[in-house]
């Protein structure tokens, strides 16, 4: 994909490139071309933020997320920043404290796929043999069915958390994989990779030590899309229920709870929902900055 | 009528931070005529191409200035550039669509009205191509010589009335370079067709061109004073004696196991000596380094280093084997690891090759820099903030590393402004001198065929000792120091 138009992008990079010596004499000699952007900061910021709160929120609830506190339904008061929902429980509470499982699982399940991802597109990307050939095929193969499916498949076999991981393995890896596989085959002939295989380096130094560094945007770029993915994962299958037993807080189950009672109290409906979109969309938008940084899009 | 053809008037690009790359820059190029626009690397000549083309890269800002087309502003840039231009870059090999097999590449250049009728075939034959044998095939199947013809057979297809080329004199070989610079005499002075030439080359500049426009940056620090070479002198100065690297009846072939591309190669290299190589593009000049760099597998034949028998794969080849050759490749886009500081870079072949510890290596990475004349403050940027000068003569640095007995220097110059060119040959003839080593090096560059020693030619697939070689004013200079 980066090589369709690879005129513009290869000669942009060199057209940049050839600016900086000019102006490079900055004292201190601080790498000046991995500068980071304002928008990375603001998003990076965000995502950190929002993490933050998925994973401690329940220590600063105030009230046990399942305690009583008020009349179902109660509107938003002083005290209820965010009202009541359908059994008179403190809303703000349970937002504050319904992030962290699905949040954890989330990240396992991006940090999996991910990992998996990277490996298997690594060895595929430089084996060039049968067997990869034959790995990268299945993997298309496995993109080609439909991930919901999967999915409820997964859930019915296994336990919530795990389905999750599992059901983002089967729709993440595939995709990161074909994604480094590229960018590995198009590094074999780097002059930076065949100046270490010509100084004896072995293929797995040469991966670890070179490839991987210098793919390292596009890879941190892609858990991002991963860990969106598997947000959407758990949010889905914790809207139908197989997330936490009820009484525990949950985001995505919050919203099924408390969609029948709309109109009395927006705010039981809309919280849990801006908390999911928050969090999807800060890791988005921060994979997105990785890869403008790197020059890939 | 004097409005017509390119003006440029008070063009101003700035990068992110404010910096001005270029300053209220004034061009006035007129039907028929041809101008060149000369200075040194880094000078924003290239960025100013962009500018004028309407397409600059992210991260620079076009600052304030006009860009204007017999008289008016240029609009559209994109229809603008498709109708009245054609661009010839820097490294036109990878501007070629991964896709599109020669004759596709430049059928697209073509308007819809050119495209019945084998144009795209004369187009091809024009830079010397074989339209029966190269039209199908795409770029990864083309040598860097033949890619360079189908992006010159792209630019020049449809007669465009603007023409521009980047450094033609560094991004394509002698013979396709001729042929593009009689395409552009024949446009001189034809009423019509205006001409832009990006160039370091002041014998292709002086003969050519109407008017040159020299653009000089403010600052220029990258090139320090050169401290005296300190790397271990392990063998004897002086050519003769034993050969350091011997190839006997080695036969190659691309892909492995396809039709022979070299046969039957004999060659053998002495301490302090250098050997060019010369050969058409495509004849397999490259693939013999990579071969000897143990990248590529020969068919046949064998080779010696010091004496001791070579293996084809590098991770056979004994520790001391591995040391004794290293390559230094062409591209200086892609020579330097963009995730790695150039300390780091040195760093670590000092470690594998030599066995120092990390603080040493570190220590060492500095004095290598030194040795090739860039500032040590260098070693704490990465490649991203380096010139394509600075960055070939730290990946000469990195080979330079394990203290090899032969260089094997593929088109080392073949991206480098005369100048720095000039510094870099400078380099390798003291290293010769002092240190032994020897240097095989590939090129289509006249200034390292001179310094050679000997000169081999490669000609219908058998490399040849090149008459002309034994005359002595080809002999290099500094050998007489």
């Amino acid at each position: 994909m980066k090589r369709a138009n690879g005129s513009l992008l290869k000669r942009s990079g060199d057209a940049a490139d050839r600016s900086v010596p000019a102006r490079s004499a900055e004292p201190d000699g601080s790498p000046s071309a991995r500068r980071r952007s304002p928008a990375m900061l603001v998003f990076g910021g965000l995502s950190g933020v929002v993490l933050l709160v998925a994973l401690g929120g329940e220590v600063v609830a105030g009230h046990d997320p399942a305690a009583i506190v008020a009349a179902p339904w109660a509107e938003v008061a002083s005290g209820l920043p965010f009202g009541a929902d359908a059994l008179g429980r403190d809303v703000l509470a349970r937002v504050l404290a319904g992030g962290r499982d699905l949040t954890l699982t989330s990240l396992a399940a991006a940090l999996t796929a991910s990992a998996l991802g990277v490996a298997g597109g690594l060895w595929v990307g430089w084996s060039r043999g049968r067997l990869g050939r034959a790995v990268a095929g299945a993997s298309d193969l496995l993109l080609a069915l439909p991930l919901l499916l999967l999915a409820l498949l997964a859930v019915v076999a296994l336990p919530g958390p795990a389905a999750v991981i599992a059901g983002t393995v089967l729709g993440g890896t595939p995709l990161t994989l074909r994604v480094v596989a590229d960018a590995t085959a198009a590094a074999r002939q780097a002059g930076y990779v065949e100046a270490a295989l010509s100084r004896g380096e072995t293929g797995g130094a040469v991966l670890l030590r070179e490839v991987l560094p210098a793919h390292a945007g596009l890879v941190c770029a892609d858990l991002g899309q991963r860990m969106v993915l598997a947000v959407q994962l758990a949010a889905a299958l914790n809207v139908l229920g197989f997330g936490p037993a009820p009484p525990a807080p949950d985001w995505a189950a919050m919203l099924r709870e408390n969609l029948q009672g709309l109109g009395l109290n927006p705010a039981a409906t809309i919280a849990p929902a801006v908390a999911l979109a928050v969090l999807a969309g800060s890791v988005a938008a921060l994979s997105h900055c990785l890869v403008a940084r790197d020059g890939l899009s | 009528m004097s409005r017509r053809g390119l003006t440029v008037r008070g063009l101003t690009v700035t990068d992110r931070t404010g910096t001005v790359i270029v300053d209220r820059l004034d061009l006035r190029i007129a039907p028929g005529e041809v101008l060149a626009l000369v200075g040194p690397s880094g000078a924003g000549k290239t960025t100013v191409l962009r500018a004028v083309l309407g397409a600059l890269p992210f991260g620079l800002t076009h600052g304030g200035g006009r860009i204007e087309w017999h008289g008016a502003s240029v609009r559209a840039p994109r229809r603008w550039r498709r109708r009245t231009v054609g661009f010839l870059g820097q490294d036109p090999a990878s501007a070629l669509h991964p896709l599109l097999d020669a004759r596709a590449a430049v059928r697209e250049a073509l308007p819809r009205s050119a495209r019945a009728g084998g144009a795209e075939e004369q187009a091809l034959a024009e830079v010397g191509l074989d339209p029966a044998d190269i039209g199908q095939r795409r770029p990864h199947q083309l040598s860097g010589g033949q890619a360079q013809r189908v992006a010159l057979a792209r630019a020049l297809a449809a007669d465009p009335e603007l023409l521009v080329l980047d450094e033609p004199t560094s991004a394509l070989d002698p013979a396709a370079l001729a042929l593009a610079l009689e395409r552009v005499r024949r446009r001189r002075g034809d009423g019509r067709s205006v001409t832009l030439i990006v160039s370091h080359d002041m014998g292709v500049v002086s003969e050519l061109a109407d008017h040159v426009v020299r653009l000089d940056p403010d600052v220029r620090n990258d090139v320090a004073p050169r401290t005296p070479v300190r790397l271990e002198k392990t063998r004897k100065p002086g050519a003769g004696g034993e050969p350091v690297l011997e190839v006997r009846g080695v036969t190659i072939a691309q892909p492995p196991g396809g039709l022979p591309l070299l046969s039957d190669v004999d060659l053998a290299i002495s301490s302090g000596e250098t050997v060019a190589v010369l050969g058409p593009s495509g004849s397999g000049k490259s693939t013999l380094l990579r071969v000897l760099a143990g990248l590529h597998p020969a068919e046949h034949g064998r080779a010696t280093v010091a004496g001791e028998r070579l293996p084809w794969v590098v991770t056979e080849r004994s520790p001391a084997a591995v040391r004794a050759l290293a390559l230094v490749g062409q591209n200086p886009l892609d020579v330097l690891n963009p995730a790695r500081t150039v300390g780091a870079a040195l760093a670590r072949p000092l470690r594998t090759l030599r066995g120092l510890s990390r603080r040493v290596a570190r220590a060492e990475a500095l004095q290598l820099l030194a040795t090739v004349g860039l500032p040590v403050e260098l070693a704490y940027r990465y490649p991203a903030a380096l010139s394509g000068g600075q960055r070939q003569r730290v990946a000469l640095a990195r080979a330079l590393a394990g203290g090899p007995a032969v260089l094997l220097a593929d088109e080392i110059t073949a991206a480098l402004d005369a100048r720095t060119a000039g510094l870099v040959l400078d380099l390798i003839d003291t290293l010769r001198h002092d240190t032994g080593l020897a240097v095989l090096a590939v090129t289509h560059d006249p200034a390292v065929a001179a310094r050679a020693d000997r000169v081999l030619q490669v000609e219908g697939g058998r490399l040849h000792p090149d008459p002309c070689s034994h005359h002595d004013d080809r002999r290099p200079s500094l050998d007489a120091l």
